[in-house]
């Protein structure tokens, strides 16, 4: 495909693809030297890991987010927090702190994810039903059986101790969970922009029509996008129960807009067609940066909601707008 | 469109092919089995406690409903609910009563803002709507804590005319018995249907249904759109200013974090009302059958002796349910 584009205009497409990501970089990084500034303990090697390692959950649920998102018609998955607590609810009294049954808990998990993004598939590319509802309404539901299953018990169990050391613990100053997220972001870059599939997602989002006249069965591409994002959530879950030690009932649902924000911050378009999982990774720290720094200030939580959403809205005002130039 | 071309037929079968007639079929299946399960259903206490629990989600569904009309969303709303009663409850000192108005007009000026800060960023810096009232959502909550870092504050005393009229001091014998039959949350519901029911006769409401339908042709038909939804934010803001007067009036305190759950209720209320997410399609007074339905299902739930843990898995399968059967049926039709 770049055989056809000579040097400058090359350079000018990878530059336009990935502008956004050179933007998001450069506000992590102001983020960091403005809070070293006001703040000398601020900008540190642990410091960094640290924020690698909370923003990499945001950024797990964001490729969910992210494959949803690109498969187009306003595709949007908020069951996915919902779906991980309800995973990481139902394994965590089933694993009971042993590694054997880690193996079982995985299989439980992808199944619990394959119905969940098959419901979620079907109703949005079949129905045809909205995907926003028709995820709002399964959050619901999800949300509804983790209360009904938990109702006036306690909730029994740990995580296994392999999904403890991978998700929670470090590596010297190193966190382990980046061992699962940086294998995951160069693969599933990979499959978007190397593979038939990555094209077929991309196709049906930029241009339904086009795909279909392609030959691409376009409900059945998006159906399977919410089931990867599915499945993928509830895995999702059982390293979320390996760094929080227990399950509890509200223990993914706060991720779920932090995702979609990541998403957008990455600066993949909500309206479908492009990908790109770099963005994303660092949509989530920048995100979790800006919320440590004002964390580091000592806001208190009114200074620091009220300064995350005017930046946030700021953010987003330059670059997620898409004002008409007349 | 078919709110554009006079539709022809006769106005009951015209009304029962309408999309809306699910909802309407739900919310009448809803009301026969709560006077099955509540014996004292007509009696006008109940009937009154009735209005009083579903006035203000009916306000937010309404509210959010015109937004959602113009081709918006707003995930704001129940953060801006818990910022209007912050702002009330701390205007307002407990023995002055006029420091009453002073709370209604600063609150209803910060309502505006609300409304036309998310209005600036859906319709002029056209932000995807999930995500700019995300960002704004934060905004309120933080501005709302810093206002009532814990639930509380002080009320004027005439203040509780907007719930229970009668236990006023010094309130017109006219007004106290009147109030034992029309509750005030019934009459701000009221307010805020002939609100929307002026503008929906006005240039503007026409726009909110031509911008949500096709913003572009909209556009090109020399409509302003960003100013079509922006006064679709601000009425929005304006509907969940009338629900925190109620709100307030009832509970004489205010919480920063008491409006989050009442968001995504007030979006499922709007769809179970039969009103298409896509914009452009359904009618407002719609989001109150919504809203409705989603009210008498919890008391079903409350009345049938099922634990109160269920309740939010029962909302979320009738939500399913109410836009999965048309849309069944639609697609049933189509296939033939």
């Amino acid at each position: 495909m770049n055989t056809a584009l000579d040097k400058p205009r090359l350079f000018r497409y990878t530059y336009e693809k990935y502008r956004k990501v050179i933007v998001v970089f450069l506000l992590i990084v102001f983020v960091f030297v403005f809070g070293k500034i006001a703040l000398p303990t601020f900008l540190s090697v642990e410091q960094v890991f640290m924020t690698v390692k909370l923003a990499s959950f945001t950024a797990l649920f964001g490729l969910c987010q992210m494959i949803v998102v690109a498969g187009g018609g306003g595709g949007l998955d908020l069951s996915v927090g919902y779906n991980a607590t309800l995973t990481a609810v139902i394994t965590a009294s089933l694993m009971d702190g042993r590694d054997e049954r880690l193996a079982i808990a995985l299989l439980i998990a992808v199944a619990f994810g394959i119905m969940i993004g098959l419901a979620n598939g079907a109703l949005t590319s079949y129905l045809r039903l909205p995907p926003l509802v028709v995820t709002l309404a399964m959050a619901d539901i999800l949300q509804g059986i983790v209360n009904a299953y938990v109702a006036g018990k306690a909730i029994t169990g740990r995580p296994a101790p392999i999904l403890v050391s991978l998700a929670a613990k470090l590596t010297g100053k190193f966190p382990n969970i980046l061992f699962v997220l940086i294998p995951t972001a160069v693969l599933v870059t990979l499959l978007l922009n190397r593979s038939k599939w990555g094209q077929i997602l991309f196709g049906v989002g930029a241009n339904e029509r086009t795909a279909h006249l392609s030959g691409i069965n376009v409900k059945k591409v998006r159906c399977i996008a919410f089931v990867v994002s599915g499945v993928l959530a509830s895995v999702i879950g059982l390293l979320l129960l390996g760094n929080m030690g227990i399950a509890f009932k509200d223990m993914g649902s706060n991720y779920v807009l932090p995702s979609i924000a990541a998403v957008v911050i990455g600066g993949v378009s909500l309206n479908g067609g492009s990908g790109n999982y770099l963005g994303v990774i660092l949509g989530a720290v920048f995100l979790q940066a800006l919320t440590n720094m004002l964390i580091a200030f000592g806001l208190g939580d009114a200074g620091k909601w009220m300064t995350f959403g005017i930046i946030l809205f700021l953010v987003l005002s330059f670059y997620a707008s898409n004002r008409r130039s007349r | 469109m078919d709110r554009v071309t006079k539709e022809k037929g006769f106005p009951l079968t015209r009304l029962f092919f309408k999309p809306e007639s699910s909802s309407m079929f739900i919310l009448i299946v809803m009301l026969i089995i709560n006077i099955v399960l509540q014996k004292n259903f007509f009696e006008t206490k109940s009937i009154v406690r009735n209005i009083n629990a579903f006035a203000p989600l009916i306000l937010l569904a309404m509210g959010q409903a015109i937004v959602i009309v113009s081709g918006g969303l707003d995930l704001s709303s129940g953060a801006a609910l818990s910022l209007f009663t912050c702002v009330l409850t701390t205007v307002m000192k407990q023995n002055e009563p006029i420091t009453g108005f002073y709370a209604l007009l600063v609150t209803f000026a910060i309502a505006l803002m609300v409304g036309i800060v998310n209005g600036i960023g859906i319709g002029y810096l056209r932000i995807p709507p999930v995500i700019v009232t995300f960002a704004t959502s934060y905004i309120w909550l933080g501005i709302a804590l810093f206002l009532r870092p814990t639930p509380g504050g002080e009320t004027v005393g005439w203040f509780r005319i907007f719930y229970r009229a009668r236990s006023v001091e010094g309130i017109p014998a006219l007004i106290r018995t009147m109030d034992n039959f029309i509750p005030p949350a019934l009459i701000l519901v009221l307010i805020g249907c002939l609100l929307w029911f002026v503008v929906s006769r006005t240039r503007t409401g026409r726009y909110v249904y031509a911008v949500g339908s096709n913003m572009e042709s909209a556009y090109v038909s020399g409509i302003d759109t960003a100013k079509t939804q922006m006064l679709a934010c601000v009425m929005n803001a304006v509907f969940i200013f009338l629900a925190a007067l109620f709100f307030v009036a009832q509970n004489q305190s205010g919480d920063a974090r008491m409006g989050g759950p009442l968001t995504i209720k007030s979006i499922a209320a709007v769809v179970v009302g039969g009103i298409s997410l896509f914009g452009g399609r359904g009618s407002i007074y719609f989001a109150l059958v919504g809203a409705m339905i989603l009210e008498l299902v919890s008391k079903i739930i409350f009345f049938a002796d099922i634990p109160n843990a269920y309740q939010t898995l029962v909302s979320g399968i009738i939500v399913i349910v109410a836009i999965a059967g048309p849309a069944y049926v639609m697609f049933n039709k189509e296939k033939r």
